[in-house]
């Protein structure tokens, strides 16, 4: 992970290198070792949050898989996990349904106008949760939204349809609009020509535009704070209780669940996101 | 809308007597394209307001919103008009009016919730009105001022009448003032709280600075390794660019759940300090439940929005302007400092208003691991909101909350702006 | 030749203050390869994408076949249309992009196959039917555009610079390879280039855009031969200029005096009148050295600038002739530049018939 060093360094610029060096190390250990420290604690047999010494000295009776044992027989993290996903994939086909569409929309738009409605949609990612959180529990409570998974579902798509919008344009940035107008020349009508052509190209951007409105979804606590009925808990807000009550391993069973998941989504962003660039970089060799 | 021209009306039309005609045609062209357009964004924009403008709107509204006592006391309102406290007792009048007030929210059943309104400003004013709603009967119409008295001495002291007139504007700024830790006294002047009731104007300060100790925290860890990753071959920097993106697609509960198992008093660091001997068993480290707890997992939250914009920053400077300086004579610290440092300061500058933004927000944090001193504006609101149910306070402090964001984004744009 | 498309009143303008087509009247005859040529912004372009219909005039109307095409939608009027950077979709096979077409027009299954097997075969690329177009060279993406636009037999097809990012020698077997495919289908075509020399190869007739408007249109050699007028002479080859007023006019001849006392017999083409200014335009190759006497209309005395190298060609620049250095071009043959030496008096001279009496060149 080391930059290359120039042949004529001096001493000082050595030993800055080295310095450097250790200092962008210790950075990247601070920010993914709160990550891995999880997984191994998820697996100590005994009911504390830290190593015991027989788990430092690696005694296989140290480990076991009782808190995930626990997590998976335990009703209320089982309704957690089926409350999460559904609001999820839900808000998810919304955000990006809407999301895809408007980019569509905004590509054309005049820059000057498509600037002042790029504020609008985008601020729901700067004003701060609380707030929307509480007043959205005052408006759904008024209209009959309020502890129904429609309201969390409804929510949590207008959280994310920004990430959607993003995505699809600065993928749309690069799109060849002649494609479009080709497609209409040989006759396909504007229907078919978004399934076969348009889509095809920025579904990159959809699908990476999509995978963040997901975990947007699957992360949010606060609007389901204050939404949701006690049985509509998601797993973040069931966490939320762990932290606040009862500190119980069984958190960090869940914990590692949720960092495989997203090292997986992640994972997968990043495919398509490399594939993507990949196709861009050979279409425009010549 | 008009019918397209015939062909005749443009077979006819010749260049020099159209122009009024072309442009109306172009307009409508140019109408018809912005028009679809607009089509395609109209339902997300919808689902913003339904979901988030609309409710934002009138939460904010109940920063101003005060009918509770305006519509639940009219008549005493309206025997107090030309009243002030100055002028000692009020009229019999105002006691005639509480008294059937009373009595109709007693039978409308609003009684608590008006008591609860005054209770804000006046702590005592819910049990007060409950305990005369409850002994007020008829004998009380032969001489409801000496009743009024009889049932509770605090109806004798023009104080609770002026508590009364000030709650009851329909449109109120007394929330506002509440926020900034102002009141009225009696007379209805505006006057700094007592020195022990001022919990707001000191969160925000807190806010505030939290805020900026975060943002230059996560500027002094981003820095080097956008460095890095902007100048390493990109087959290295993508395998670390996925640490920089790993923690930002966890959860945060989860990052907090890791945070608590690495700094609570029997975590991991504390462990680990302690069986190396640094620190004895009594001595271990507060590093969590407090305002250390809510800056170091704030940073570690917000630092790859540090991270992102800078290195898209980095990536655009050319590597040629460094050559060049050093080239020219600078040493590679110059180089940097001269040439490199003030090409990145947009990038700076992208990322500090960012995380400042995003942790003037900051709620889940600090709620659950900040204890009681690293408590932000967020957590108050919370607290109105759920806790003492005191809704305008929260809406006003939320108002005051985005004025404050709204203000960071302006200068970050002007700051930006002048950087061109 | 019947006229297959009649474009009728055209004007243009996006942004409702400038035209960019002014009052275009244009009619493309079947069979016919017209190209549009001009420079950049001169509405070329523009023309192409209102036939295609991917804009919609201000006013004016297109007629295609006898059917009114003005409000139609691009989908519905069944013309092949050769983009630029060709707009090949990047998610399709080459053969999958050539079945687009048919897929849209629902033809069975097995004619389909066959049609895009024979297009395949016209354009030479059967072997790499299954590649993706980020898989083919430039030359080869061309033709699979080419092909696209041709397989659903549209009677007319529109190019708009199709050529554009081919390097020179594989432009000049594409334009001989499109000019083969145009003269073996008869389809019509009309083809948007900025290059000259495109133009003159490949057209039955060109048209010559400036400034929204049509200057020109004819057969290429006409359009050399015989500019309109002064725009023309100088946007097609080179040519020198010469300013001066009309003396005298003799049927389809006239007198101008280009110096003080200096008179010169040019060819009548943009003045209408006695004492009228005029620009006088001559090719620089029809220009002699040494004229011996009665082989040329004129003679004039100049001194040699400078003299060039060109392999097979000279070219000298004169001074003495006008503001602008005056250019000679010389095939290199048996040591006809011997007498071309920097700062050598010459006498040079041309036919009248080379020399057009042109309107006046603005600035």
């Amino acid at each position: 992970m080391f930059l290359p060093m120039s042949p004529t360094a001096g001493p000082l610029e050595r030993l800055w290198h080295v310095v450097f060096s250790g200092l962008c190390l210790a950075i990247f250990a601070f920010l993914i070792l709160p990550l891995v420290i999880v997984v191994p604690l998820s697996f100590n047999a005994e009911a504390y949050f830290t190593f015991t010494r027989e788990m430092l000295s690696l005694s296989p009776e140290a480990f076991s898989l009782r808190w995930y044992r626990e997590l998976f027989t335990n009703p209320q993290w089982a309704a957690a996990f089926r409350n999460s996903l559904f609001v999820a994939v839900g808000a998810t086909l919304i955000a990006t349904t809407l999301g895809t569409v408007a980019a569509l929309g905004l590509a054309k738009l005049k820059p000057a106008l498509r600037a002042s409605v790029m504020i609008l949609l985008l601020s729901p990612m700067i004003i701060p949760i609380v707030i929307v959180a509480a007043a959205l529990y005052f408006f759904f409570t008024a209209i009959g939204l309020a502890q129904t998974l429609t309201g969390l579902i409804l929510a949590h798509a207008m959280l994310g349809a920004p990430f959607v919008v993003t995505t699809v344009l600065a993928t749309l940035s690069g799109f060849d609009w002649n494609l479009v107008r080709a497609a209409a020349s040989l006759g396909a009508g504007p229907v078919h020509t978004f399934r076969k052509v348009t889509l095809p190209a920025i579904a990159p951007g959809v699908i990476s535009g999509g995978l963040f409105a997901f975990i947007t979804s699957l992360d949010e606590v606060v609007v389901v704070m204050f939404l949701a009925s006690v049985d509509q808990r998601t797993v973040p807000r069931q966490m939320w209780s762990g932290i606040r009550e009862q500190l119980s391993p069984t958190i960090l069973a869940a914990a590692t669940l949720l960092i495989v998941a997203s090292f997986l989504l992640l994972l997968f962003a990043e495919m398509i996101r490399r594939r993507n660039e990949a196709a861009r970089a050979s279409t425009h060799e010549d | 809308m008009s019918a397209p021209l015939s062909a005749e009306q443009m077979a006819g039309a010749s260049p020099t007597a159209m122009p009024a005609d072309i442009e109306k045609a172009a307009r409508r062209v140019e109408r018809r394209q912005a028009f679809s357009a607009a089509l395609l964004v109209l339902p997300l924009i919808v689902l913003i307001a339904f979901a988030f403008l609309i409710p934002v709107g009138l939460l904010l509204f109940k920063s101003i919103d005060n009918p509770v006592v305006a519509e639940g006391l009219p008549e005493t309102l309206t025997a107090l008009q030309s009243w002030s406290p100055a002028d000692g007792l009020p009229s019999d009048a105002a006691y005639t009016g509480l008294k059937r007030d009373i009595e109709k929210a007693k039978a409308e059943g609003t009684l608590g919730v008006i008591g609860a309104r005054l209770n804000q400003d006046t702590p005592g004013a819910r049990s007060l009105l409950q305990a005369t709603g409850r002994r007020l009967d008829a004998t009380t119409d032969a001489d409801p001022h000496q009743a009024f008295i009889a049932i509770d001495k605090r109806w004798g002291e023009p104080e609770i009448f002026g508590a009364i007139r000030n709650a009851g504007d329909r449109y109120t700024l007394n929330y506002y003032l509440n926020a900034l830790d102002l009141t009225r006294n009696t007379a209805g002047d505006i006057i700094a709280k007592p020195e022990g009731q001022r919990l707001h104007i000191n969160l925000f300060i807190r806010t505030v600075w939290v805020s900026a100790l975060t943002a230059f925290v996560c500027f002094l860890l981003a820095y080097p390794i956008a460095y890095l990753l902007a100048h390493l071959p990109a087959r290295r920097a993508n395998l670390l660019m996925i640490v920089v993106l790993l923690p930002f697609w966890t959860s945060i509960l989860v990052r907090i759940t890791s945070w608590i198992a690495l700094l609570q008093k029997q975590g991991v660091v504390n462990d680990a300090l302690a069986s190396l001997g640094v620190i004895g068993e009594a001595g271990r480290l507060a590093l969590i439940y407090n305002m250390t707890g809510t800056i170091i997992v704030g940073t570690h939250i917000l630092l790859p929005f540090f991270v992102l914009p800078l290195y898209s920053v980095m990536k655009t400077v050319n590597p040629n302007l460094v050559r060049a300086a050093t080239s020219l004579g600078a040493s590679p610290f110059t180089a940097f400092r001269r040439v490199y440092f003030p090409l990145t300061v947009p990038g700076i500058f992208a990322g500090s208003s960012l995380v400042f933004i995003l942790c003037t927000g900051y709620f889940i944090t600090p709620a659950l691991v900040g204890g009681q001193n690293g408590q932000l504006i967020s957590n108050i609101i919370a607290y109105h909101m759920q806790q003492s149910l005191n809704w305008g306070l929260a809406a006003a402090l939320s108002t005051l909350l985005l004025v404050m964001i709204g203000i960071v984004y302006f200068l970050y744009t002007r700051l930006v702006r002048d950087q061109r | 030749m019947t006229s297959l498309v009649s474009l009728r009143g055209i004007q243009k303008t996006y942004d409702g203050k400038q035209l960019v087509v002014k009052n275009l009247d244009l009619e493309v005859s079947e069979g016919e390869f017209l190209t549009l040529l001009g420079p950049s912004g001169s509405g070329k372009t523009t023309v192409l994408m209102m036939l295609a219909g991917f804009e919609t005039p201000t006013t004016g109307e297109i007629v295609i076949a006898g059917q009114h095409m003005t409000r139609l939608p691009p989908q519905k009027r069944g013309i092949g249309m050769v983009f630029q950077n060709y707009a090949l979709f990047p998610n399709m096979s080459v053969a999958e992009n050539l079945a687009f077409p048919l897929e849209v027009r629902k033809l069975p299954t097995v004619e389909l196959r066959d049609r895009v097997e024979k297009s395949l075969a016209m354009v030479r690329l059967t072997p790499f039917a299954d590649r993706r177009p980020s898989q083919l060279s430039g030359g080869q993406q061309q033709r699979v555009a080419l092909a696209r636009a041709l397989i659903f037999e549209p009677r007319l097809v529109l190019m708009d610079e199709p050529l554009g990012a081919l390097d020179k020698n594989l432009r000049e077997q594409m334009q001989y390879e499109i000019k083969q495919i145009h003269a073996r289908l008869g389809v019509t075509v009309v083809y948007v280039t900025h290059d000259q020399s495109e133009a003159l190869t490949m057209s039955d007739r060109v048209a010559v855009f400036n400034d929204g408007i049509i200057q020109q249109i004819c057969p290429p050699k006409e359009l050399y031969e015989r500019p309109g007028n002064s725009f023309v002479a100088g946007f097609i080859g080179e040519n020198n200029r010469l300013s001066g007023v009309v003396r005298k006019i003799i049927d389809d001849e006239c007198l101008v005096e280009i110096a003080p006392g200096v008179t010169v017999k040019a060819r009548k083409v943009g003045v209408h009148a006695t004492a009228e200014p005029t620009t006088l335009s001559i090719r620089p190759e029809r220009v002699k050295i040494s004229p011996q006497a009665g082989e040329v209309d004129t003679v004039i005395a100049g001194e040699v600038e400078s003299v060039l190298y060109h392999g097979d060609h000279i070219r000298a620049h004169l001074r003495g002739l006008g503001p602008a250095p005056f250019v000679v071009k010389l095939p290199n043959t048996n040591g006809a530049a011997a007498t071309l030496v920097a700062g050598a008096s010459v006498s040079i001279g041309w036919a009248s018939r080379d020399c057009l009496a042109l309107d006046l060149m603005e600035a």
